[in-house]
Formats: C-alpha cells, structure tokens, sequence
C-alpha cells in the first residue's frame, strides 16, 4: 500500500493549534536594537580615555552617529556643517552627542584616539565624545549598516528613533538644504512631547566597516 | 598605504567627473567604465527603442540594484529629451547578493547593462537627429564607497526606418534582456508570522527540489523584510517557501510584497541561474500552516521518533481516520460482554493490522528509493489512479453505512468484509483499513518526520514509520489492555445503528474531498470519470442488494455489479493517460505544460514532417523544468518568435516530458541528453538536427529561422 502525502491547509488548520514544533531561527542575530524597546547598552572608551556607558547617561536623552570620516556620506555633512550644528544644537539642550567610529583596523576609518580628536577639532565638531570602537561593538548591538547610521535614545532608555541623517540619499551637498532632517525634527517633536513621526527611515551611506573576519 | 589608495581612487574619480564636461557617450572613471549604448543606429519617430547604461566595473568592485538592500545606492538616470520624448524607468537585471563583512548589498559586479526605453514623438523630422541626453549618478563600492557620476550625450540620426545597431551591440542587449526577470509563472503569496517576520510561499506545484539551489528573494523595497538574515529557502513539489526576517517598516503589512526571485537550476547540461518578479499577495492562512514547515528542520532520530508517534496519536482526530476509530468503537461496545482475553486479543490484533500496513508502507518506500535512488513523495504519490481509487472506496464505505448494502447479509458491524468478521481476523483488517484510509490525511508532526525518514538509512525509515503506527494504534490499544477505561462505554443499542447511518457522511465528504484532490491532479475531466465511476459502483450496490436473499438472477445481478465495478475502476486507467490529463488540467501552463500553437511531439510526426523537407522546431519540456518554462516565456512564445515560427512555415512540435514518457526519453538520448530542456532545430530540407543552446533568446530563435541555408 503507497502512502499518499497530500498538505492541504483545510486540514491542517484544524490542527495546527496542535502543532508545538521547535522553530529554528536561520541565520545571524539581526536586529538588536527595535524601535520602542529598550535601546541595546554598551560600554565604550572614548578618544579621550574614558569609560562611556549608554547607562550612565540614564535621564537624558542621547543621539548615536556612526562615523567613518573618509567615507563621501560623512564627508558630505561635515563639509556642510550639517552634523556639527546638530551637535552644537544637541549640547545646548542637554542631550548627549556620542560620535562612533566603528571601522576595524586597517578599514576605511579606523581612528586612533589621537586622530580622531585631531578630526574634532579640525572639523569643528561638538561631539559629548567620540567612541572608539575598533571592534564595532557598539555598531554591531545596533546592528547599523553605513556611516552615518544615527540612533536615539530616550531619557528612559528606549531607543526611539534609528535611520539616517536625512531623507535626500545622495552626496551632493546641495541636497542638504532640501532633506528632511530625521534627526533635528525627531528631537524637536521629542522636545515638544510629540510622537516621532517617521521613528524608522532608510539609513544611507557607506557600508560599516566591520572586520574582514566578523561573518 | 589602503588610505593612500583611498585617497587616489577619490582623486582620480574626482578627474573623471571632470573629464565628462564635454559631449560623449563613454565616462571612464577610476573603478567603472559607463559607456551609453543604443540597440539602434537611426531612429524612427513614433517608434520606441531601447537604449542601456552599460557599467564594466573594476574587479571586486560592485554597484547597486533598485534596492541597494542595507547600505548602497542604486544607479540614477536623469534624462534629458526632446519634447515629446520620454525615457521609461530603468529595467534592472536580476541582481546578486554582495555580503561586505556581513552587511548585505544586492548590485552587480563586474558588468552590467541598465536597460531603458525611449519612446519617440511621431513627428520628428525625418534627416535630423535625435539627442540623448543622460546625467547619471553611480555609488561604486569596494570596501570603500565612492559616488561617481557622468553626462552622456548620443547623438542618433531620425531615418524612415530604424537601423538596428551592429551585431556585437544587438548580442549585449540581447543578453541583457536575458538577465531581466521574468513575470513569474507561478502565483506568490506572503503572510506575516505572529512575531512580525513574513513567510513567502511561491506556488510552483511539480519542481524538483534536488535540481534547485541558491533560492533568494531579493525585496523590491528597503524595509519590508530584512536583508542582513540569511534566507533558507525550502523547495518541495508544492513549492517554495521562503521564511523572512521582518525589515524595519512599521505598521501593518501591505497588500503585497513585491521583489525578485532568483534560483539556480542544474538541468541535463549545467547550471541556469533564473529569475522571476514576483507580487506576492497577502493571505493570512498561510501564517498558520507556516509552523508545520518549519519543523521540517533536521531532526534527531529521536525527535523523529516522538513526532512520528505523536503525528500516529494525532492522526486518530483526522476526518480520513474518524470513521473507522468509530466503527471499532462500535465493534468494541459489542465486545463489552466478552471476556478480557478477547478484547485484548481484538486490541492487540488492531495495533498488528496498523503495525504490518505501516512496516509495508515502508518496505514499499525502501523498495523505491533501492530502486530509484531516491523518493520523491510529490510525484510517486500523487497518483491521480491512487487518489480516485481512494475516493472509490471512501464512497463504497460511504453507502455501505448508509444501507444500501450489506456485504453478504450476515455483517451487521459497521466494517467492511474481513473487517467485520469479529474476530481477530477481523480486528486485524480494521487495522489495515485504518492505516488505508488514514494514508490521505497528513497530521502535524508527520510531515516532519515522513521527511526525516526518507533521508534515513533503512533501519531509521522503519522505526520512524513503525513508530507513526504505534501512534494510530495506541488509544484503542490501551483501551482493550485497560479494563477500568472499558466502563464508561455506553451499552450495545439502537444508538449503534444511528451512529453508522451518521458516519456515513463524514466518508461522503471524505469522497468529494479526494475528487477535489483529483481536479487539481487532472483537471476537469477527471471529475466526469470519477462521478461516473461511482454512479457505477452505487449501480453495483443497488444490484447486489435487489432481491435480497432470493436466488432467482442472483448469479446475473452478481455478474452485472462485477462488471460496473470493473468499470468504474477501468475509468481510473483512463486518468494515466498523459494526453487525457495534462491537456485538460486547469490553469494553463501554471499547471502543465500548454500546448497552445504546438502539436504534440510523436517520432512519427517528426519523421514525417522532416520527409515532407518542412522546417521543425521541437521543444521538449517538463511542468517540473524552470529553465523550460523561461525559454518559453522569453524566447519561444513572443509576438516576434511566432510571427517568424508563422512566417517560415515551422512545424512546431512540443515534447512534454513531465511524466518520463519513453519515446522523448529515446530522442533525448539520440541527441546525447539526459533531461530537458532539449531544442532541436531542422531548417527546410535538412537531413540532421541543429541542436540549440539551454538558454534560448529572441533574437537566437529568430535568426535561426530566418537564416538563409
């Protein structure tokens, strides 16, 4: 007697409440940091030596911006003066800046602490501090993908806000002027007690440079 | 030294934008030559054509799809034209999957052709020219990223009638057109899972899952799923399913779920990388059979064994099933006088019945797989004779509860000949009945194991199944074996007879169910020889019960309920025959293979047409083969192809090898293959085949036909 093996949704249905099977979830932890939930901690030390903690700065609000500062898209808002003005922005209203320079060594953008307080200075930059990174911890628990991939972190600690910059993907710098700035207008909705409106944007830019050896 | 480099790579693209000030067609920067190309060398207003941005891109370097997937930016084109022109949105190639230290990118490497379409005002003067203008803007990406942009200018003369471009360009587009997707023949459908992750199931009923690898789904957009999980695609005979990961857009799932499949396939002669567009609508029920496939993830054998014995338990719930746990309850509650001895005896005869069925089921598998080399459930067992044979007898059963008749007389159980007989003969066969009835039904967890066992060597494959019998076995088992459970039966009475009268229909839908099975098997006609076929067995019914015991015709209505049943079963023959089932299976190609503007393949035909010295075109294909089904759909069946195929006076013949036929199999082995696609090619007059490539074009078939000999 052959068997015959026919799946028909209608019968299964009925049963599939029965159904307790182990689901194997395939492939890479992905995706860590989810709007709405607690945002992913870490502990990093900054250019100038010190620890830097997501807790420590439980009680206010902090922004996270993936850099790699030879990259086209980095280079386009610094170029501009888009990114140091959010920061000086930022700083004057008590939220906490931290810039994160995540590239692994002998990849694009990997920084000394040296060179990358050089490159404050140099850029202008207002940054509360600038993690170092060269393990891409801190990029890897948010699972960001380009430079600059930015992050917001309520004063409660849940992330509230992760994608990009602005809405115009290009390197042109005159789109600036016509992007809209996720950032900027997710802290000014935060500051007026609004829900953010657009919490999740496609983040734009160059790839993160991970280590050649991280998958 | 890599900053240096970096540093170089920026300047000298910095030299190559600078280079593009002045009108040309080529922009050659540090990592990508771009070059604007057009399939025609005069234009004729009016009349579109198609032009591409051909990227040659430095090794290792990549440049992006429509979806750049986690980072990266697709190829811009601004176009600027004449009034009354307009230039169509880029056609993307099918693209591949870019893993950079584990972000992932969907581009292209090394060369590429961004196909667009320019259609053309009718009143362009005729002698003047036509100017093309193109502002485009790249992302080229090694492990560094760098914009890069060009203007292209192509000047093409307006002319009465459009001069195709040389052979070397046609050829690039050619294979260009090649690498754009396909609408996909099969319907897609998506869910999105409890915990926010979609599931994509493509309806491809038939494929061969050992002859297909490397399934991706690339999403048309960023954030309906997420492109950093891997994908692990799973192919059966009903199709493909692809579990995804959710992306990062909020909010309600969309009606549908746009993107682009991409499958290689290993056909007789190598490796056919394919691709499809699909929209996949939403349909919630999938979400919930989703559980019983992913379970199908490799197993223990000591899982499979609990999941077989558990598939076995649930089973006894299944509609197929219910019917005989009933009738053996009923048996049972006649047994309730008995001594103990006796109903064990009837349990324990039960379970050997269940067990023996089972343990053939599996020498029967083993036998396939010895003989094979491998077992395919979706095609070994969806039988459509099997499943009308089934339908048959759930009907038999069917009336047989009704009272329409009574085998012999003297059975007043609910069982079926042997299986009534009471004693431990009868228990047995109730068992092997259970296990027959139970084969359509699949219950959750079986389906896991069932694909355990197969891969199994032979010792695993018999516990497995020997263990899924147990299960069916067990309640009534432990029944016979426990006699506290054996006093909360309710006393023998007229309930009994109620009770048969009633399960009758469960078996009636159990029937209508098989024959919608069948449908699907072989279209509309099956349906006529099915009904018909019971018609036939109900006549049979009515004839062995008229006149009851009397003698008088006894031998002529026995004679004559033989011969509707033979009958009836003869119809079941009729389903085998490949040009009764797949010409008329429902759906069109989607299903079968279409022979819409074909004549069937016959070496008869064959030889006679080739005497005839007519031109011959034969394809042979399979439902199963995807490469076939491409070819058809981007080369053998345009509006071009036919018209070529019409004008040459082509007799067209198509092989469908879908079910092994012997005779394509001997043609297929003459022109040294062992599988389709196969297409032979006689130009008028010729005495031998021209045997033509796996991967058919337009523009290959076309010349074939027109060439002079």
């Amino acid at each position: 007697m052959a068997n015959i093996i026919v799946r028909r949704r209608s019968l299964l249905l009925g049963s599939a409440a029965l159904a307790v099977a182990p689901v194997i979830i395939p492939g890479i932890a992905h995706a860590a940091a989810e709007v709405g939930t607690p945002a992913p901690l870490f502990t990093s030390v900054d250019s100038n030596g010190k620890t830097q903690s997501l807790e420590q700065y439980r009680g206010k609000i902090v922004v996270l911006e993936t850099t790699n500062h030879d990259c086209p898209y980095v280079a386009k808002h610094y170029r501009a003066g888009n990114m140091q003005a959010q920061q000086k922005d930022a700083a004057a209203k008590g939220i906490v800046w931290l810039t994160v320079a995540s590239s692994a060594p002998g990849e694009q953008g990997n920084v000394t602490p040296q060179q990358a307080n050089e490159l404050t200075v140099k850029r202008g930059a207002a940054p509360a501090a600038v993690l170092i990174d060269p393990q891409s911890k801190v990029a890897r628990a948010y699972a960001a993908t380009v430079t600059p991939h930015m992050y917001i972190v309520d004063a409660k600690g849940i992330l509230v806000y992760k994608g990009g910059i602005d809405s115009i993907a290009t390197s042109n710098i005159d789109d600036i002027a016509k992007a809209k700035q996720y950032v900027r207008v997710a802290l000014e909705e935060m500051a007026a007690g609004k829900p953010i409106t657009e919490a999740s944007t496609r983040p734009y830019g160059c790839t993160l440079k991970y280590g050649r050896s991280s998958t | 030294m890599r900053r240096f480099l970096t540093l170089l790579a920026v300047l000298l693209a910095g030299f190559g934008l600078a280079s593009t000030a002045h009108a040309q067609s080529v922009v050659k920067t540090d990592n990508v030559r771009a070059e604007l190309v057009s399939e025609v060398s005069t234009v004729k207003p009016g009349e579109p054509f198609w032009v591409a941005l051909r990227q040659t891109i430095r090794p290792k370097w990549h440049t992006y799809w429509k979806n750049p997937g986690d980072s990266g930016l697709p190829t811009e084109i601004k176009w600027t034209l004449p009034a009354g022109a307009k230039a169509d949105a880029i056609v993307w190639p099918a693209p591949h999957v870019i893993d950079v230290g584990g972000v992932i990118n969907y581009g292209f490497s090394d060369d590429v052709m961004l196909l667009v379409r320019i259609t053309l005002p009718a009143d362009l003067p005729i002698g003047g020219t036509l100017p093309l203008t193109a502002q485009a803007e790249w992302l080229v990406c090694d492990d560094v990223c760098i914009p890069e942009e060009g203007k292209f200018t192509l000047d093409l003369p307006v002319a009465a009638t459009a001069q195709p471009a040389n052979a070397e360009t046609r050829a690039m587009f050619d294979k260009a057109r090649r690498a754009v997707p396909v609408p996909s023949p099969w319907p897609a459908r998506f869910a999105v899972a409890a915990n926010g992750d979609p599931v994509l199931a493509i309806d491809a009923k038939g494929l061969k899952p050992d002859t297909i690898r490397d399934v991706y789904f690339f999403p048309a957009e960023w954030g309906t799923a997420a492109h950093m999980a891997k994908q692990s695609a799973k192919v059966s005979a009903d199709g493909i399913r692809i579990p995804l990961k959710k992306g990062e857009t909020k909010g309600a799932p969309p009606p549908q779920l746009l993107g682009t499949l991409v499958l290689t396939e290993k056909t007789a002669d190598g490796e056919h990388r394919q691709a499809f567009d699909l929209a996949a609508k939403l349909d919630p029920a999938l979400a919930t059979s989703v559980m019983n496939n992913s379970e199908e993830s490799s197993l223990s054998l000591a899982e499979a064994l609990l999941f077989a014995l558990l598939g076995g338990l649930i089973l006894n719930l299944m509609p197929c099933v219910f019917p005989v746990l009933a009738m053996k309850a009923a048996s049972f509650a006649r047994l309730a006088g008995h001594s103990r001895g006796e109903l064990r005896r009837d349990g324990l005869a039960y379970s050997a019945g269940v067990l023996v069925s089972f343990a053939l089921m599996a020498a029967a598998l083993l036998a396939i797989r010895g003989s094979v080399g491998e077992v395919n459930w979706g095609i070994q067992f969806q039988s459509p004779i099997f499943s009308l044979l089934i339908a048959y007898l759930f009907f038999a059963v069917g009336l047989n509860l009704s009272g329409v008749f009574e085998i012999g007389g003297r059975f007043a159980g609910l069982g079926q000949g042997l299986a009534a007989r009471g004693g431990t003969a009868g228990a047995f066969f109730t068992g092997v009945l259970a296990v027959v009835v139970a084969t359509p039904c699949t219950a959750p967890f079986m389906a896991a194991a069932l694909g355990f066992a197969l891969v199994q060597p032979a010792p695993q494959t018999v516990a497995v199944l020997l263990a899924m019998g147990l299960g069916l076995a067990l309640p009534y088992l432990l029944l016979t074996l426990t006699p506290a459970l054996q006093r909360f039966l309710p006393r023998p009475g007229a309930w009994m007879d109620r009770l048969r009268q009633l399960l009758a229909f469960p078996m009636y839908a159990s029937a209508v169910w098989m024959i919608w099975v069948l449908t699907l098997q072989t279209g509309a006609d099956g349906v006529l020889y099915a009904l018909g076929g019971m018609v036939l067995i109900a006549f049979a019914a009515w004839l062995v019960r008229v006149g009851g015991a009397s003698s008088t015709g006894l031998w002529l209505r026995r004679g004559a309920a033989a011969a509707a049943v033979l009958l009836a079963i003869a119809a079941t023959l009729k389903l085998e025959n490949p040009s009764a089932t797949a010409a008329s299976a429902s759906g069109g190609p989607a299903n079968g293979v279409s022979f819409e503007g074909w004549e069937r393949f016959s070496r008869a035909r064959l030889a006679e047409a080739v005497a005839q010295g007519k031109p011959v075109f034969v394809d042979f294909t399979a439902a199963w083969c995807i490469t076939c089904l491409v070819n058809e759909r981007v080369a053998l069946e345009t509006a071009k192809t036919r018209q070529a195929f019409e004008q040459a006076g082509v007799v067209k013949l198509k092989g469908d090898w879908t079910n092994r036929d012997p005779e394509i199999t001997a043609t297929l082995k003459e022109a040294g293959r062992a599988g389709v696609p196969l297409y032979l090619w006689w130009p008028a007059g010729a005495d031998k085949p021209k045997i033509l490539p796996q991967i058919l074009t337009e523009a290959m078939i076309v010349s074939e036909i027109t060439a002079k000999r």
